[in-house]
């Protein structure tokens, strides 16, 4: 473990106001409290299937203004029809389908995910992308208080999405805000 | 026949614990890469997720889970000596094997009907898993390698068909162009695998038995190590970094292993790994005896 020195850490709970986000800045390190979704392909097809054919969306999905969309397929282990998180680390974001109109729709301000997304527009959604770490999966597992309901598992465990209550989920980095991006490419 | 039937189970198991390890715990070898690269790097942000790397490695280890959700589509390498006793049956026990640690591990099920979408959630089914069969001459010592190749770095993979007469030229440039388009996708610090020559399906074979070679080693041959030592550098100069948000180091090691080729064609297979590069094998002899496990 190397100490960092110069990397401002906030401690956020869930849901955020756009007060709480505007001056985060590319680098700042996040820690997140609180209940957030993951969705990833399957997911963000069929929530936009919803919006496009204006379909009402699971009752669950309407709380979910101020919170993050995590891109992730987790591992899930059941018993006796209760679920774990064994392993939970980020996917590509970048292969996640209309955001911005999702981000708008469910007033999402945190997308949680790895490698960035193009064309996610940080500054006009006010909504913030965080990068976690690829490949770290285990320690997941630890920053899970409890999955607090499951919606579209028709999809599969690894495409459904799953509302999790995390504690200390982090650390996440301010990798897009304000139309800014901390990526090279 | 009673013998052959334990060989069997002793396969079995063997593969079972070698998925085991090659999904819960990453060799020593990427461990002290990692550490290294730990203690060189200037950038804060790569210094915080290196931690993080390093922390999640002890402790998917330490609670035996994967320490990636993406427990990929398991490959397997056999190296079958002309001797061992058993000569079939690999793709029934390698089922098993799999069916056994995706639901008990657990892993997450990486097999998905590409028309139906459907996922039978046991990562098997059609022309799953990979086998490669590799047979040895002259030994009866049976040897598999498991290595999960996960989703995120295989969709930078590719394969170039390039012209013989400037391919050897141009094909660190276009290899430079797609790490650099791909940034942080691939989960980078990465390791390339790459086979110049054969034909299409052969480079990318090569390619993927790149990775299984020792970190640091270079080619027996001089002219090829040379290369291997230029794209690792020419890669490193492209400030990607760690997961793509900056830093002094984006790849860990380049492999290049060669075939002869047609004359008309200069196939260029491109397997690229993530930094968590994960595989672990075993050996069997002739009386079921199992040594060597990686």
């Amino acid at each position: 473990m190397r100490k960092v020195k110069y990397i401002t850490r906030y401690d956020l709970n869930l849901p955020v106001q756009e007060e709480e986000i505007k001056n985060l800045k590319i680098s700042d390190i996040i820690y997140l409290n609180g209940v957030l979704i993951t969705a990833r392909d399957q997911a963000h097809k069929r929530i936009m299937e919803y919006i496009k054919n204006n379909k009402v969306l699971p009752e669950s999905f309407q709380r979910l203004k101020g919170s993050a969309i995590y891109h992730c397929g987790p591992i899930i282990k059941e018993l006796n029809q209760k679920y774990e998180i064994i392993s939970g680390g980020p996917t590509t974001s970048e292969r996640m389908l209309s955001e911005n109109e999702i981000v708008k729709f469910l007033g999402i301000r945190f997308i949680i995910g790895k490698g960035g997304m193009t064309n996610l527009n940080t500054k006009e959604n006010m909504v913030v992308y965080l990068s976690f770490t690829g490949g770290c999966g285990a320690i997941v597992n630890q920053k899970i208080e409890k999955i607090t309901r499951v919606e579209w598992i028709d999809l599969g465990k690894c495409e459904a999405v799953w509302f999790l209550k995390v504690k200390e989920f982090g650390p996440l980095i301010v990798a897009q805000a304000n139309g800014r991006s901390l990526y090279k490419k | 026949m009673e013998e052959k039937t334990s060989i069997k189970i002793k396969i079995e198991e063997a593969l079972f614990d070698s998925i085991k390890r090659a999904t819960t715990i990453v060799p020593l070898e990427i461990e002290m890469a990692l550490s290294n690269l730990l203690k060189e790097e200037d950038s804060e942000i790569a210094v915080v997720q290196l931690n993080l790397m390093l922390e999640n490695f002890k402790y998917g280890a330490a609670k035996e889970i994967p320490i990636c959700q993406d427990t990929g589509v398991l490959n397997f390498f056999i190296d079958l000596g002309n001797e061992f006793p058993i000569m079939s049956n690999f793709k029934s026990i390698i089922e098993k094997a799999v069916l056994k640690a995706t639901k008990t591990i657990p892993l997450r099920s990486n097999s998905v009907d590409p028309i139906t979408n459907e996922n039978p959630e046991n990562n098997l089914g059609f022309n799953v898993p990979p086998i490669y069969l590799n047979i040895i001459e002259n030994s009866s010592v049976l040897k598999i390698t498991v290595l999960p190749k996960g989703g995120g770095a295989e969709n930078v993979s590719r394969l170039f068909m390039l012209n013989p007469s400037n391919g050897l030229e141009k094909f660190q440039d276009i290899i430079i162009d797609v790490i650099k388009e791909a940034g942080g996708m691939p989960c980078p610090p990465i390791i390339l695998g790459i086979g110049l020559g054969g034909d299409a399906t052969l480079s990318m074979v090569l390619a993927k038995k790149a990775l299984l070679r020792p970190f640091n080693q270079r080619h027996a041959r001089k002219d090829i190590a040379k290369i291997e030592i230029e794209l690792l550098d020419k890669i490193n100069q492209l400030n990607i970094g760690v997961m793509g948000l900056g830093g002094k180091i984006t790849c860990l090691d380049v492999r290049i292993e060669i075939a002869m080729r047609h004359p008309a064609s200069f196939p260029v297979g491109l397997i690229v790994q993530c930094y968590s590069h994960r595989y672990a094998s075993f050996e069997i002899n002739e009386k079921g005896e199992i040594y060597n496990e990686i």
